[in-house]
């Protein structure tokens, strides 16, 4: 885990109202795992990080994807080229491979977009065949960045791709399925494929592990933490129904 | 080199900044910190039992601070005893354990169950929890039941005990007092304050506890005044707590009175938070000619 300041160097519009920001960040780059996240800070700001997946973790970037959802991320989107940020991180436990596995489904929602090309590239350097579901409202909401072998589009209103939702839209056959979206829409992954694994949105006070606010309420009892047991978890796990869903910011959805 | 020691009676700290209850778990969660600088730790609050906390949402943001309604979730006392304790035996700062309870004699059974235990070096009494036998009255609402807490973990130990005053009294002095009188050797003020934020899409609290407790800077300034009117109605040192994040915010609290401080929320947000509120502490105090910190002189005015 490393923390320091990193200079935003690009930004551009992926969907509408969606933004990807690039911060010069080498080494938080370079130790970043599929499905990890950051937590970034501004001064002056709110008082809180704000943890958002890493979007790409190339060529000494770290790249995250935002909606202006609250004070924090609509200040992020004032940053100008050079402006700093404090960035912590990598964070969390992202998606873990398994080895006999030859083709997989990378299935989002919305920002749940965020960690999925970074995700793509690890498993295709693993040898996997990479098939990329991603739904959105409409086409202006669709970010269309993709990266794998085939991609499918989903729009609710059939403006591009199939219509209705990512999780529909997923082909028989894989592998494995690796899911990011709004937390009702990882709900239905769960009921359709209990070992897929999804990255779940809670809120978060710390992203290390100390405070506890993160709460992930498991099927078995009890809670974890979105942050260090998480934000990546076997579907099957999560008490879908005592996991809130309705956020005002978002890490990755 | 300026003096930053600390004595508090009957333990002697190396620094004033210590890391508050419930922001920093047991000591291993927090990275990035340079510990040279800590003076000491309370560990995250404790029952007998375990406790799975409540259900999330927990925290919120507000402004200047941050709503949590963790509900203490924990390992319980055996957990504890056995998985952290061994650590804190070895390391060169105290640890002294926040402890919780749901009745007065349950806060004796677990201060005589940690008693001795090495690694163990004081206790913290959390008086902010619910008293069962009294219809769920915050034992630090009452003075009296505020008493009898610290009555019951002082008769089961000689390490040090220090209770962790709420700031939700009429008037915290009389509760301060209470304490002291029944052998409190330290009082930390002030506890977060109860407050509540309602989520305007659904129409229901943001917290699914529907309140919790406020902390960070947004009560700064009003756990300056109550640990102040603490320091002015005892004669044990006080501990002050409440919305630091830096070497000022700090300040202010030892020149209203108090031997030392806590880092709680600030530590969220920057894990080195306690190190450079200890160097600022120092470079101000050389600054305006202080050899050290008992040097210092304090605001408490005997009118």
């Amino acid at each position: 885990m490393l923390q320091g300041k990193a200079a935003l160097v690009g930004r551009r519009q992926v969907a509408r109202d969606v933004f990807v920001l690039g911060f010069e960040a080498p080494e938080v780059a370079a130790a970043t795992l599929p499905g990890q996240f950051v937590n970034l800070l501004q001064r002056p700001g709110p008082l809180l990080r704000r943890p958002f997946s890493v979007y790409r973790a190339e060529g000494g970037l770290v790249e995250v994807v935002l909606r202006a959802v609250g004070v924090g991320t609509g200040q992020l989107l004032e940053l100008e080229p050079g402006d700093q940020v404090s960035v912590l991180g990598p964070l969390g436990h992202g998606f873990d491979f398994d080895p006999d596995w030859r083709s997989i489904a990378l299935v989002s929602g919305g920002l749940g977009v965020a960690p999925m090309p970074t995700t793509a590239a690890a498993a295709r350097r693993a040898g996997l065949e990479v098939t990329w579901v991603h739904g959105a409202r409409t086409a202006a909401d669709l970010c269309t960045e993709w990266e794998g072998d085939r991609v499918i589009w989903a729009t609710d209103d059939g403006s591009q791709g199939v219509r209705g939702s990512a999780v529909a839209a997923v082909p028989d056959g894989v592998d494995a399925i690796f899911a990011c979206g709004p937390n009702p829409m990882l709900a239905a992954v769960a009921e359709r494929w209990p070992d897929a694994q999804v990255a779940v949105e809670t809120y978060m006070g710390c992203g290390t592990g100390v405070c506890l606010g993160c709460a992930v309420p498991k099927r078995a009892g009890g809670y974890d933490r979105a942050c260090s047991e998480g934000p990546v978890y076997r579907a099957a796990d999560i008490d879908w129904p005592a996991l809130p869903t309705h956020l005002h910011y978002a890490v990755s959805a | 080199m300026t003096d930053l020691s600390v004595d508090l009676g009957n333990l002697r700290l190396r620094g004033p900044v210590m890391a508050a209850s419930g922001t920093f778990g047991y000591g291993t969660e927090v990275p990035l910190l340079d510990r040279a600088k800590l003076a000491g730790m309370i560990s995250k609050g404790i029952f007998l039992r375990p406790r799975s906390g409540t259900p999330p949402t927990r925290i919120v943001e507000t402004p200047s601070g941050m709503l949590n309604a963790i509900g203490l979730q924990g390992p319980g006392v055996e957990a504890l005893i056995r998985d952290y304790a061994p650590l804190w035996a070895g390391w060169d700062f105290p640890v002294l354990v926040n402890l919780n309870a749901e009745s007065v004699e349950e806060y004796g059974e677990l201060t005589a169950r940690l008693d001795g235990v090495p690694g163990v070096a004081g206790f913290e009494v959390n008086i902010s929890c619910p008293n069962v036998d009294q219809g769920g009255m915050y034992f630090g609402n009452d003075p009296i039941a505020a008493a009898r807490v610290t009555a019951a973990v002082r008769r089961r130990t000689k390490l040090p005990v220090w209770v962790k005053l709420t700031p939700m009294v009429t008037d915290i002095a009389v509760v301060a007092r209470a304490v002291e009188a029944e052998g409190a050797d330290a009082i930390t003020a002030v506890n977060t304050f109860v407050g509540m934020s309602i989520d305007l899409h659904s129409r229901r609290p943001r917290l699914a506890n529907r309140t919790g407790g406020l902390s960070g800077p947004a009560i700064r300034p009003l756990a300056v005044h109550l640990a102040h009117r603490a320091a002015r109605a005892v004669s044990i040192p006080v501990v002050g707590i409440g919305g630091i994040a830096g070497p000022e915010d700090a300040l202010e609290f030892l020149v209203a009175g108090c031997a030392a401080v806590q880092v709680g929320t600030a530590t969220f947000v920057d894990g080195n938070t306690v190190a450079l509120v200890h160097d600022g502490i120092a470079d101000y105090l050389e600054r305006e000619g202080f050899a050290s910190l008992e040097d210092l002189p304090r605001y408490l005015p005997r009118d």
